[in-house]
């Protein structure tokens, strides 16, 4: 992996499956990198709500209620912070259980044979 | 400088008591149902994980709750936080007190003190213990206390908040005169409710989810604690201090001052009870600040627990490792300034009467 202050590049090889974390550094900062649905999304690894090292949380499936039935969402999708268990969707950030909550997000590309996360939008 | 008064550890399989057992209980410790001894546990399951998920290693038992080694105690918690004295609870020992067989319990909870001594307390200085005992047969129980009680790795005695009737009744005398003999603290601490012998949770009757069955454990900590207040504990037996662990703040407010109200009606059948029930919480009682409620305003947490003279009686807990652990920090932050000092760890260093630690 090779970080400068704002991005870190790291090969496409090494990109997550669906339904596991890659932890990675930049600029300083801890980040998370996961695929749902096909797509690679970055995560802050720090709980907006105490702190806590939110990318180490179990990833999951939400389970969601849909025209009056149980109904699981899109696979691995969210994770739970690991210490009070609150679940953060992975591609926006959203708390699904706090609507003033948001871990924050990072911007990820492709470029050519490298995944490129950055801290700028 | 900091003090954590609710620490929890265990076994990681019972298995692990055999070398602290008689024969006889090792046999039924090995032999019992299917795998060996099972004790009692919730028919509720947290819907993701009973523990914090960043501080266990799962062992070979891989049952409910997983095993904490004390190299990770120390690494995520004690030198995290920078943790002076740390006080132990026991995660699945808190059953013993409420197995129906109080001969084999009052058997367990000797062998469990004895492990928790030789691999907790005496390698780690920063640790103290509380003492399990068979609740549901007290005469054992002042025994226990009376064989382990004087050690200073031990400062208190832990009682569950499931109990088959509330600790005030006459039935536990022995018990408490055995801590006031040693003037050791008592803890109250939520812990299998509805499960064993205990009675149900709330006289609603079963709850059917684990968030129901966790708003409410406190349940029995309120029973427990206006029994004693009823029965005139603090009376009878004034050398002894009580603390309530796990089960809220805002609760006891509404308690003592219903208390309160009765007492003046209802002096007359209790008249050892000769002090406005919430007078003796100033001297004898202290509360544990986990789960620390979290109103959306934290200056509405403060004007409902004000009555409870935090200052004075609050302790500051963790409940590491499990999922709703409250970060020492984050917790004082949302209390006033001036109560912070007492919270930290004078109020818990006067309570169990710990050295004061270094700064």
């Amino acid at each position: 992996m090779r970080a400068t202050q704002r991005e870190a590049r790291l090969p496409l090889s090494q990109a997550p499956d669906e339904g596991v974390v890659r932890h990675v550094e930049v600029g300083g900062r801890r980040v998370g990198l996961y695929r749902v649905d096909g797509e690679l999304h970055a995560l802050a690894d720090r709980c907006p709500h105490r702190g806590a090292p939110l990318c180490s949380g179990r990833i999951a499936t939400p389970v969601e209620v849909r025209a009056g039935s149980l109904e699981l969402g899109t696979r691995a999708s969210i994770v739970r912070c690991p210490w009070h268990k609150w679940e953060f969707e992975i591609a926006s950030g959203r708390c699904l259980v706090d609507p003033k909550l948001r871990a924050r997000t990072y911007a990820v590309r492709v470029d050519g044979d490298e995944i490129v996360v950055s801290l700028d939008h | 400088m900091l003090i954590d008064c609710d620490i929890h550890v265990g076994y990681e399989t019972l298995a692990d008591l055999l070398p602290y057992l008689d024969g006889p209980s090792r046999e039924l410790v090995v032999s019992s149902g299917t795998h060996g001894l099972a004790m009692p546990t919730y028919p509720w399951n947290h819907p993701s994980g009973w523990i914090r998920q960043d501080v266990y290693e799962r062992g070979s038992g891989a049952g409910d709750f997983p095993y904490l080694t004390l190299d990770l105690l120390r690494d995520r918690h004690l030198d995290r936080y920078d943790i002076a004295l740390g006080v132990l609870e026991p995660d699945e020992g808190a059953a013993f007190a409420i197995l129906p067989n109080a001969q084999l319990a009052a058997r367990l909870c000797s062998a469990y003190n004895d492990w928790l001594l030789e691999r907790w307390l005496e390698e780690e200085p920063r640790l103290r213990g509380m003492l399990v005992v068979p609740a549901q047969w007290p005469e054992a129980a002042a025994r226990e206390i009376k064989r382990l009680g004087g050690r200073e790795e031990f400062v208190g005695v832990f009682l569950p908040g499931a109990a088959r009737i509330p600790y005030g009744n006459p039935v536990y005398d022995p018990l408490w005169q055995a801590v006031d003999e040693l003037a050791l603290p008592v803890a109250v601490h939520t812990h299998f409710e509805t499960i064993g012998i205990a009675p149900p949770l709330t006289a609603a009757g079963m709850p059917d989810y684990y968030a129901e069955y966790h708003t409410l454990c406190g349940s029995g900590m309120y029973g427990h604690l206006v029994s004693i207040l009823c029965h005139g504990i603090f009376e009878r037996f004034p050398h002894t201090r009580l603390a309530m662990v796990e089960g809220g703040l805002v609760p006891f407010v509404g308690f003592l001052w219903r208390l309160d109200t009765n007492w003046k009606a209802c002096r007359s059948e209790m008249p050892w009870c000769r002090r406005r029930p919430s007078e003796y919480v100033w001297d004898h009682v202290r509360f544990a600040t986990q789960p620390l409620e979290s109103p959306d305003d934290p200056e509405q947490l403060v004007a409902a627990i004000e009555f409870l003279r935090p200052w004075q009686t609050l302790l500051y807990a963790s409940d590491f490792p499990h999922w709703d652990f409250d970060e020492p920090e984050q917790t004082l932050r949302q209390l006033p300034a001036e109560w912070r000092d007492g919270v930290r760890w004078r109020n818990a260093q006067e309570f169990f009467r710990l050295p004061v630690p270094a700064s």
